[in-house]
């Protein structure tokens, strides 16, 4: 009981990362998913069904070079807390202190990094196979 | 200081008379209304039982036409039913599961559980939860009854142009304004569940406290803001199309039907998720009860279903593989679909690592929970598969498809649900169901349900189509479909028993004992059955299963030992608190039983239902009586000024009983509101630009634009009227009221003429919204925006009574708040309307 105690930070209730800074990645991932799908399907509309996909995959590959970026921002910010429970020394957070719950979202926050990281990637891909609109 | 007084002079809860007089005055504050009264109600738990019973009313509506689908189906060339009512049941049968169903029982279990599992008594807006009911109800009787006379819709649950736009007969504009009535309720629901969970949970909740169930809410409330709207800006133009022939989705006269297909799915898809998730929030609260431990994983919980929400967003187009489209689309949204599968197996993860580490309990809500389970697998994995374009390409309309949504359907929603209901009914009831009874139906269940749709999948590769009457006998899928068939009524008979089980006279049930399964979570302190009350007082919260960590909690719970354990003044009160960490901000006085929202409710009904008979006077009567009604409702029961400015809430501390602004529910309200609003919004700019992009040029140059002088008059003179409605509400607080009434009449003046500036555009230009999809857009989007300023009018106007009346002050301010926060969307709305439709035409 009482180690923990001392591991016991003080936090200002309502202070620390928010629910908002948590939805930052997923956010970057769903502009990331827009541009790019906008941008193909203005340009096969426009230029037709045999144009070269040349502009979008450079499009496709600013963007996503972009959004990474952003991401790696975020992950790098939130590495900095990278707290285990301030309770229990493990990843399940069930302490009862606003840094425990600042500790908790942090969490949430970064691996939702991780998870949006890939699916960017996965959505980055079929510009790298294709060639033309068809 | 003052806390350490309140705590000294508190009442004496070691003194049983004491108690017993608490509970006296929380029993008739919170008293269900008696005799046919009884429909007044607006407490949680009455609106939340008629909710889950007429959802599944429904559902069991809509189950007997499956049944009569499959008996059609049963044998080739059968004449059970004709081609036309057959078109009109499986739509039907698909309308009605997913929208009577599927969707608004998320929003009944969660009226019903969410406050007991927050340890409160209600949640912040009972009144809106009641509109919301009897929204669903009205709505849901007119679409279903429509069969009976022969006039349902029939073009399927997607309602594809352009068969349904020329089709003739009424039944497609049930569905379009049936549904969307429905989808009123959809996000009165959200906006209730979301503040609920963000600003009513008990103090001492921090947000990683929170039951999984709460996040899961939370999740689906915020999903519901942006997937619905989308579809209800659809909906207008469709309507739009067949009421008044403006050619959204005619290609002969600039129209494109795909605007719709990708407006129903923008919605649809993520649709899918809604239902899923809360379901799967059941089972996050069920496998940790039976395993005796607390779920291997909460962050991993939060974290994908947060995960889960934002990609499905990225997935709508695998609808529309089949339609066309570049194949780099196709490519973007197969990865996406792919990538969804990644937190949907986390989350399935962390569910068997829970039963992996803990002592499993058998029981029925168990078994329900592992045959969901292992359905929910086969159907994704399915899935996976159909993500792949090239495959569904294939499997395209066949009754692969029908297999694979039937068994994410009964997998991910169905199954848990019915786990659900077994696991919290001896909460809703004081009874338990029966075990034996539960073992029959999940058998006759699970074995039914496969028999019936595990050789859809091979009917289906066999080549089958979906939506086909009847078929001829010499194809190879006679005994596939009889064996279908089988299936069905099995299954149909396996949920009977249930039905039988949950309804069934209780007077040799068992009666529940208190927390009956050894749960350690915060709903089942409640005494067993529930009095009206609810909590006998709201619980400071230190863990996540209070009940299992701290062995003194029921008996400090049973003692009214934490917050409101009395009603002093005999009112209905909850406590607010703030986001984060569930500091108390207020104590909440929440609104008691009345008849406006069903008065309501029944007014909106005549707009929605006249409309589709067309019969625009009577339309407009009830337009205006809704009108009448809703400001009669906020007039009456909202804003009331307390009488004192706070009051002790118990354990020392002290809440003031009067807050505005961010910190309030009610501006969270307008707030959520809101943004569901300027996603419909958003909706239709994408319906401008989705013309651009598929129009070699667009505006076309032979018909005439509004021109840039009207739009930007009406830009400017709408956004003068919200900077003027946001200056009054600093004046009001400074308490400058000559100013403050001078500011907003002049608002009022500023946007009325912007309406007119607005309007004028496209009539100056004499813009004829029958002649092409150009000026067609371009008018609902005026329509739109007219219309939202109209509204902001008449809330000028209640502001300007309401200050006159003594009701809105510099210290009793919220109905200022919230209108000047209802502006600042209002004003992006002018902005982007009169900048697309007024600029954009000279840049392109
Ligand atoms: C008694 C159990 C059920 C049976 C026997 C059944 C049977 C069927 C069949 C045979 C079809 C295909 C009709 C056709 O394509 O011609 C179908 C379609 C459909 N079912 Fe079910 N179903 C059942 C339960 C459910 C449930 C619980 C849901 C959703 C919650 C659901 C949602 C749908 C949907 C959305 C369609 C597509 C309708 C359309 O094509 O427009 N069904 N059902
Ligand atoms: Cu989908």
């Amino acid at each position: 009981m009482t180690d923990h105690l001392q591991k016991e930070v003080k936090r200002e209730t309502g202070e620390g990362t928010d629910l908002w800074r948590v939805i930052l990645a997923p956010t970057i991932w769903a502009v990331h998913f827009l541009v790019c799908y906008v941008a193909a399907a203005i340009y096969c509309e426009k230029a037709g069904r045999m144009a070269d996909l040349l502009p979008v995959r450079l499009i496709v590959g600013t963007a996503t070079f972009i959004a990474l970026a952003g991401l790696a921002a975020v992950f790098i910010s939130l590495w900095k807390v990278r707290g285990l429970s301030s309770v229990n020394d493990d990843y399940n957070y069930a302490g009862n202190t606003p840094e425990e719950r600042h500790r908790f979202l942090s969490h949430v926050a970064l691996m939702l990094c991780v998870l949006s990281g890939v699916a960017i990637l996965y959505a980055a891909f079929p510009a790298l196979v294709l060639e033309v609109c068809r | 200081m003052k806390n350490e007084m309140a705590h000294r002079h508190g009442p004496d809860q070691d003194d049983p008379w004491i108690r017993a007089a608490q509970e006296a005055r929380l029993s008739k504050a919170w008293e269900t209304p008696g005799g046919w009264r009884y429909w007044s109600s607006v407490n949680n738990s009455e609106v939340g039982i008629w909710y889950i019973v007429t959802a599944f009313g429904f559902m069991l509506f809509a189950g007997v036409l499956g049944l009569l689908i499959r008996t059609q189906l049963a044998v080739p060339d059968n004449e059970f039913l004709s081609a036309e009512t057959y078109n009109q049941v499986f739509t039907l049968h698909g309308t009605a599961m997913m929208f009577l169903f599927a969707v608004p029982i998320f929003e009944a279990v969660a009226i019903l559980i969410l406050p007991a599992l927050l340890g409160t008594r209600d949640l912040p807006f009972p009144r809106l939860s009641a509109f919301g009911y009897w929204c669903f109800l009205i709505g849901g009787v007119f679409v279903c009854g429509s069969i009976f006379f022969n006039a349902a819709p029939s073009g399927g649950w997607f309602m594809y142009p352009p068969l349904t736009t020329k089709q003739g007969g009424i039944g497609a504009d049930i569905w379009l304004l049936g549904l969307s009535f429905i989808e009123v309720a959809s996000i009165a629901a959200a906006v209730e569940l979301i503040v609920g969970v963000l600003k009513c949970r008990p103090p001492g909740m921090h947000i990683n406290l929170t039951p999984l169930y709460g996040w899961y809410v939370l999740i689906v409330g915020g999903m519901i803001l942006f997937a619905f709207p989308p579809l209800i800006a659809g909906d207008f133009l469709f309507e739009m199309e067949r009421a008044f022939d403006w050619p959204f989705f005619d290609p002969e006269r600039g129209g494109d039907p795909l605007l719709w297909q990708h407006l129903f799915w923008i919605f649809g898809h993520p649709e899918v998720y809604i239902i899923f998730l809360p379901s799967i929030a059941l089972l996050a609260m069920i496998v940790p009860t039976f395993a005796g431990r607390p779920i291997a994983g909460y962050s991993w919980i939060v974290l994908s279903a947060l995960g889960t929400g934002f990609l499905s967003f990225g997935l709508w187009v695998h609808h529309m593989f089949a339609t066309g489209l570049p194949s780099i689309s196709l490519g973007f949204f197969s990865a996406a679909s792919e990538a969804v599968a990644i937190p949907t197996g986390i989350q399935i993860f962390v569910f068997i690592a829970t039963l992996m580490l803990g002592k499993v309990v058998r029981s029925v809500p168990m078994l329900f929970a592992l045959g969901a389970l292992a359905i929910f697998v086969a159907g994704g994995l399915t899935g996976v598969m159909v993500a792949v374009a090239p495959f569904d390409f294939q499997a395209h309309d066949s009754y692969f498809i029908v297999a694979h949504l039937h068994y994410t359907l009964f997998g991910g929603m169905l199954f848990p649900l019915v786990a659900g209901i077994y696991y919290y009914y001896p909460l809703m009831t004081g009874y338990m169901m029966s075990r034996r009874l539960g073992v029959w139906a999940f058998w006759l269940m699970f074995a039914g349900f496969n028999i019936c749709f595990l050789p859809m999948h091979l009917t289906g590769m066999l080549g089958m189509p979906r939506r086909v009457f009847t078929y001829p006998g010499d194809l190879g899928w006679n005994t596939l479909n009889l064996v279908s068939t089988i299936g069905a009524f099995v299954f149909a008979a396996g949920f009977l028993v249930f039905v039988f089980d949950a309804l069934r006279p209780k007077s040799h049930a068992e009666k529940a004992s208190r927390n009956p399964w050894k749960a350690g979570t915060v709903e089942w302190a409640l005494e067993l059955p529930p009095g009206a009350w609810g909590a006998r007082t709201i619980p400071h919260i230190e863990s996540r299963y209070p009940a299992w960590d701290d062995h003194s909690f029921m008996r400090r719970y049973d003692e009214g030992r934490f917050y409101l354990p009395d009603a002093e003044e005999g009112r209905r009160e909850a406590l607010v608190t703030s986001v984060l960490d569930a500091q108390p901000v207020q104590c909440m006085r929440v609104a008691g039983p009345t008849w406006i929202t069903l008065a309501t409710a029944l007014c909106l009904a005549g707009v929605f239902i006249f409309a589709t008979y067309h019969w625009w006077t009577a339309t407009f009567i009830s337009g205006l009586l809704t009108l009448c009604s809703i400001v009669y409702w906020l007039w009456t029961g909202t804003g009331e000024h307390p009488e004192k400015d706070e009051k002790a809430i118990g354990m020392g501390m002290t809440a003031p009983l009067y807050i505005s602004g961010p910190r309030a529910t009610g501006w969270w309200a307008m707030f959520i509101t809101m943004t569901g609003d300027l996603t419909a919004f958003l909706g239709l700019i994408f319906g401008y630009f989705f013309f651009w992009t598929v129009h070699d040029q667009f505006p076309p140059p032979d018909i005439d634009g509004p021109g840039w002088t009207w739009p930007l008059a009406a830009g400017l003179l709408l956004c003068g009227s919200w900077v003027l409605t946001y200056g009054a509400r600093l004046w009001n607080a400074r308490g400058d009221m000559l100013l403050f009434r001078m500011a907003l009449l002049a608002a009022v003046l500023l946007a009325l003429a912007g309406i007119g500036a607005l309007v004028m555009g496209p009539l100056a230009h004499r813009m004829d919204p029958t002649a092409h999809a150009y000026p067609a857009i371009v008018w609902a989007l005026v329509l739109w925006t007219g219309a939202h300023a109209a509204a902001g009018v008449i809330m000028q106007l209640y502001c300007l009574a309401a200050s006159f009346a003594g009701r809105l002050t510099p210290k009793y301010d919220t109905d200022i708040w919230n209108v000047a926060l209802y502006w600042h969307f209002m004003a992006f709305t002018a902005f982007a309307t009169t900048l697309v439709i007024g600029g954009f035409p000279l840049v392109s």
